[in-house]
């Protein structure tokens, strides 16, 4: 997912309705779109994630993808299920760039039941391959939301204190056969401390609506694939801490990564140790990273130490997930036309059309509404900020 | 918050206002200014009830001697317990604001076991109770009599107001009633044998109280104290009771001539229908009974209970009955009919003999009311077409206004589904309503909208008789089965406890995720008064138009009188009739400005401008062009779209300053002019 999901073809389409959005209200503003809604949220969540407040950094997060017979509707191109895959591929992928020390589980859940996909790991070559392979899964009968929830914590509850248990499910049917009361599993789920955040595919059901409140979590329903994609890179921001999880200092090692050139004879080639439970790939390398307390080998970060047990990052990994806990300050909303000189947007070089403009608190510095979304969720600073701290 | 409505302070309990209740506030006070009647309709979960209350206490407060007391009639407890539960909050907002402890007192009649028969009851500022307590004459006699002229009447939820008045006024006599009657009667008789034994001088003392006549009632209503009683016309309190039933035991020996004359007259083969006046002269002939003792009898019943000191009334519901039945009878020779019928129409062959004596005027009833108090106020969520209910109620109103439904997101969605996706026109219309391809086409539409609606829908039939044959037809055709792979199905039957039992299971479905379908009948128990509330009701469907079952003699009698009374077409009346119980099946789903739900019309009727043109203001300015004659496919496309766009986030500041108001934004000149708009005028 490389470029922007193409909008479908017209005749792909639903039954569209482009004169209605066209259609001024003869009551003006009485009526106010849900785009203009839609807005306002986005704006929201800039200014909310803002704020100094302790983030759970380390993610322990199952997605619960449905795969029961309503993902055969071919609303979301080609289907609900390829469509979710695909996107689920590029979710995974920014999962673990954005939070290199947490890890996923995938649990599908179709017939009533709900079965693993792939074990919470923090590799995500393993699940994005698992993804590909999910794609001829038979989408048939109801999704089970207490199975999975249930199977979810089975594993989550063993996870430590301090980390962050998340549940996210993707629900396309709008009915859940469910062998027990899920209220009672709810509570449960809320004395676990599991969030548990829902993106539906169709419409708000009510259970999720009180399972997402319940538990601290958010639910969103989707409007087109586009939409799909935002609301799902949403959850790659680690939430904030529960105030009551536990504090504890981490031991992490920071193994070096040595090449070693076939020509040097002291060189011993040693199996990667990670490769051990996975079949497939020659493990049998010369280099690698190496475990600072007990010398095992690896080909890639971040991972578990599989004999000593401690979490071998990279440097770099903890400083991308650095950004989490300074963000950059909301811009400030002035109305265009209190705008002074030139206008034009300091990154975009495009003129100001919108209503509203916004400024850098500390350089005072113009964007306009793409521009402001980019950086806070893209760049992370200032692109004026920093030019001047480099300039002079 | 403190309101100015044209010079009136109105303290109004909360820190929001929506800006229709602004503006019905305005036309009430217009409506009492006037001293005059007046018909407004503003859609449910907008807050009518507390714009009322906050309107009509400031304006008791304001002028004492103007309005001294507010009468407020609702349906049923629920909702009489409601409109205490905002009043409470209304005194305790004054308790806060003025400083100073209230001195309003406030009474609700609900049942029996709230009763309370203190005497300054009399004189409280504000009575809530149900409508019979001032329609039903058996019982308006006993409540609400006493009350001052200077009353504002209010009856919410009167969209059935006619129906009501007319069911009181109306007297069905069967088979059982005759014999319970005949109990009573053997049952006064020796009490009367005992009393003449023991205390012959009370009887004679009654006796002498019925020659000097009924003047006491007379002076009294004369004197404006008492409300009139339909049934008591006011000739009546000016002569004696007539000779011939003055003693006990002739009134008793006139019952049972009366009695057997009945019973003589439900030993019909076929169906009789009859004026009150040829019924008179046949009783004449046949039984030598005039038309003057007749019309005492209610009086003279119950002149002899008192007398002989009967405790408990209800044993003698029969008679009572009967002797209403018969003043009624011989005191209104127009507006009524007398309908013997020796059995059902749907099951021939079991003798079943019934003697409706039907009221088709249902202005007789609630004409003391209009004429007494110097405002009455009818109010509702669907009143449309608003001028209709002037003229079936027969009085002169000074406001009619219809209020819409200011909204930040359009909440409710509307859609006439009138083709199958194989272009089979859809209509509960009597030539198809056997064609199995309407049959299958609505199986279609529901099995669709089963899988796209989350959570609760309830469907809405035209009858329990068409109910029954197309549930049978989808059960046939393995339709029912796919539905119930998305939703679980309940039905609504004839019988309460199982309703109920139904009603529950539905609610639980839809609160666990499960999803449920509740199948239902328009004119049933779950069309008037169940809620369905958020995501007990995201959709509402509606299979037909919901026409009265027209080959009922009754009801042809009834279009009769009022095309030649009230010029009222019989199409128009039926139309109206089935196109307001329509908008209360779909009103169901919509209960404030946070809910959402679509309306989908299954007939193709619907699109037609004389139907829709009598849906409520507030439904039918979002049916656009668009929504017109849809097929079962486009009605899912359009509906998915609708359900995508009400599940994103909503919250109480995106209402603000559009259809939630604080006092400043409804104080701008902006929002003023605004507000101008959304009462509509007829």
């Amino acid at each position: 997912m490389d470029e922007e999901p193409e909008r479908a073809k017209r005749w792909e389409g639903g039954y569209e309705r482009t004169w209605e959005v066209l259609k001024e209200d003869e009551s003006g503003s009485l009526k106010a779109t849900v785009e203009e809604i839609l807005y306002q949220s986005k704006r929201k969540r800039v200014i909310e994630s803002h704020g100094q407040v302790r983030l759970g950094m380390m993610r322990h997060l199952y997605v619960v993808i449905d795969c029961s017979r309503s993902m055969e509707d071919q609303d979301l191109k080609p289907n609900r299920l390829t469509s979710t895959l695909k996107l689920m591929e590029a979710f995974v992928d920014e999962y673990f760039d954005q939070n290199p020390i947490s890890q996923v589980g995938i649990i599908t859940t179709k017939n009533k039941r709900a079965e693993k996909l792939t074990d919470l790991a923090g590799n995500p070559k393993k699940h994005i391959t698992a993804l590909m392979k999910a794609v001829d899964t038979v989408c048939v009968g109801e999704p089970s939301l207490y199975n999975s929830l249930n199977l979810a914590i089975q594993t989550l509850k063993h996870m430590p204190g301090h980390t962050s248990r998340e549940i996210l499910i993707i629900l396309s049917s709008l009915t859940t056969c469910d062998p027990a009361n899920i209220y009672e599993l709810i509570k449960t789920l809320k004395s676990l401390k599991v969030r548990v955040s829902v993106i539906g595919l169709s419409a708000e059901v009510r259970v999720c609506t009180v399972l997402t409140r319940e538990t601290g979590g958010s639910y969103h329903v989707i409007l087109d694939e586009s939409h799909f994609k935002e609301l799902l890179m949403l959850h790659i921001k680690p939430p904030p801490a529960s105030s009551s999880s536990e504090c504890s200092l981490i031991r992490m090692g920071f193994p070096q990564h040595t090449i070693a050139s076939v020509t040097d004879q002291d060189a011993k080639p040693s199996f990667s140790m990670s490769h051990l439970d996975s079949s497939s790939g020659p493990g049998l390398s010369l280099g690698g990273y190496f475990c600072p307390q007990c010398h095992a080998t690896y080909t890639e970060l971040p991972v578990e130490c599989k004999v000593c047990g401690l979490t071998l990052v990279s440097a770099p990994h903890l400083a991308r997930s650095f950004h989490h806990l300074f963000p950059l300050q909301a811009f400030i909303e002035s109305p265009v036309e209190n705008l002074q000189g030139d206008r034009f947007c300091q990154a975009c070089q495009a003129e100001l059309k919108d209503k509203s403009v916004f400024s850098c608190p500390s350089c005072h510095s113009v964007f306009c509404v793409e521009c402001d979304l980019f950086i806070h969720e893209s760049l992370h600073c200032c692109p004026c900020c920093i030019y001047r701290q480099t300039a002079p | 918050m403190k309101l100015n409505i044209e010079g009136l302070l109105v303290y109004f309990p909360y820190d929001y206002i929506y800006p229709e209740q602004y503006s019905y506030m305005l036309e009430l006070k217009r409506t009492l200014d006037a001293k005059g009647h007046g018909v407004l309709e503003m859609p449910s979960g907008t807050g009518k009830t507390i714009s009322l209350l906050s309107l009509i206490v400031a304006y008791q407060r304001a002028f004492p001697l103007e309005v001294t007391k507010l009468i407020y009639c609702s349906r049923t407890v629920p909702e009489i317990e409601k409109v205490v539960e905002e009043l409470r909050k209304l005194m305790e907002f004054y308790t806060k604001e003025t400083g100073e402890s209230n001195n309003f007192l406030a009474l609700a009649l609900s049942s029996r076991k709230n009763l309370c028969i203190h005497p300054e009851i009399l004189h409280a500022n504000i009575v809530v109770y149900s409508y019979h307590y001032l329609l039903d004459p058996k019982i308006a006699d006993l409540v609400s009599k006493e009350l001052a002229k200077k009353s504002v009447v209010v009856f919410d939820e009167a969209h059935n107001i006619d129906n009501v008045c007319i069911d009181s006024m109306s007297v069905n006599i069967t088979r059982r009633t005759l014999d319970r009657c005949q109990n009573n009667v053997d049952t006064l008789q020796n009490t009367i044998h005992k009393i003449k034994e023991t205390d012959a001088a009370k009887l004679r003392e009654e006796y002498r109280r019925l020659v000097e006549g009924l003047k006491e009632a007379n002076v009294a209503r004369e004197t404006d104290i008492y409300l009139a009683n339909p049934v008591l016309p006011d000739e009546i309190l000016q002569e004696a009771v007539p000779g011939s039933i003055r003693t006990a035991e002739h009134f008793v020996g006139f019952m049972r001539r009366f009695l057997e004359y009945l019973k003589s007259r439900l030993r019909v083969q076929h169906v009789v229908q009859e004026s009150a006046p040829q019924f008179l002269k046949d009783i004449f002939d046949k039984v030598c009974i005039d038309r003057k003792p007749l019309r005492f009898c209610a009086e003279r019943l119950q002149s002899l209970l008192r007398t002989l000191e009967i405790a408990d009334i209800a044993d003698f519901s029969a008679v009572t009955l009967i002797s209403n039945f018969a003043t009624l009878v011989s005191t209104y020779s127009q507006g009524f009919t007398i309908i013997i019928e020796p059995f059902e129409d749907r099951t021939p062959t079991i003798a079943n003999p019934v003697l409706h004596f039907s009221c088709m005027d249902p202005s007789i009833a609630i004409k003391p009311v209009f004429q007494r108090f110097q405002s009455v106020v009818i109010t509702s969520g669907t009143l449309s077409p608003l001028d209709i209910y002037p003229r079936i109620l027969d009085f002169r109103p000074v406001t009619m206004a219809s209020f819409t439904m200011t909204l930040a997101r359009t909440c409710l969605c509307p859609l006439i589904v009138g083709r199958g996706n194989d272009q089979v026109a859809l209509s509960s219309k009597f030539e198809t309503r056997e064609d199995f391809a309407v049959i299958r086409n609505y199986g279609n539409l529901l099995l669709e909208m089963s899988a796209i609606v989350p959570d609760g829908i309830v469907a809405f039939f035209t009858s329990y008789v068409y109910m029954e044959n197309i549930v049978a037809s989808w059960y046939e055709q393995g339709i029912l089965e796919n539905i119930q792979r998305n939703k679980l199905i309940f039905i609504e039957t004839q019988d309460a406890a199982e309703t109920s039992m139904a009603l529950e299971k539905y609610q639980e479905a839809c609160e666990n995720g499960r999803g449920a379908i509740l199948l239902s009948v328009a004119r049933g128990k779950v069309s008037e008064g169940i809620d369905f509330v958020h995501h007990y009701g995201r959709a509402v469907l509606m299979f037909g138009v919901p026409y009265v079952y027209t080959q009922s003699r009754i009801l042809k009698a009834r279009l009769e009188y009022l095309r030649d009374q009230f010029q009222i077409r019989e199409n128009d009346f039926l139309t109206f009739d089935a196109m307001r119980h329509a908008a209360q099946c779909v009103g169901r789903a919509i209960r404030g400005k946070t809910d959402y739900g679509l309306m989908i019309f299954a007939d193709k009727r619907y699109a037609r401008a004389d139907k829709r043109g009598k849906l409520p203001r507030w439904i039918q300015e979002h049916i656009n062009d668009g929504s017109l004659n849809l097929t079962v496919d486009e009605a899912v496309q359009l509906s998915k779209h609708f359900l995508r766009q009400m599940a994103q986030p909503f919250r109480q500041e995106d209402q603000l300053g559009l259809s939630l108001l604080t006092l400043e934004q409804l104080e701008s000149e902006e929002m003023l002019q605004k507000i101008t708009q959304i009462a509509h005028q007829t």
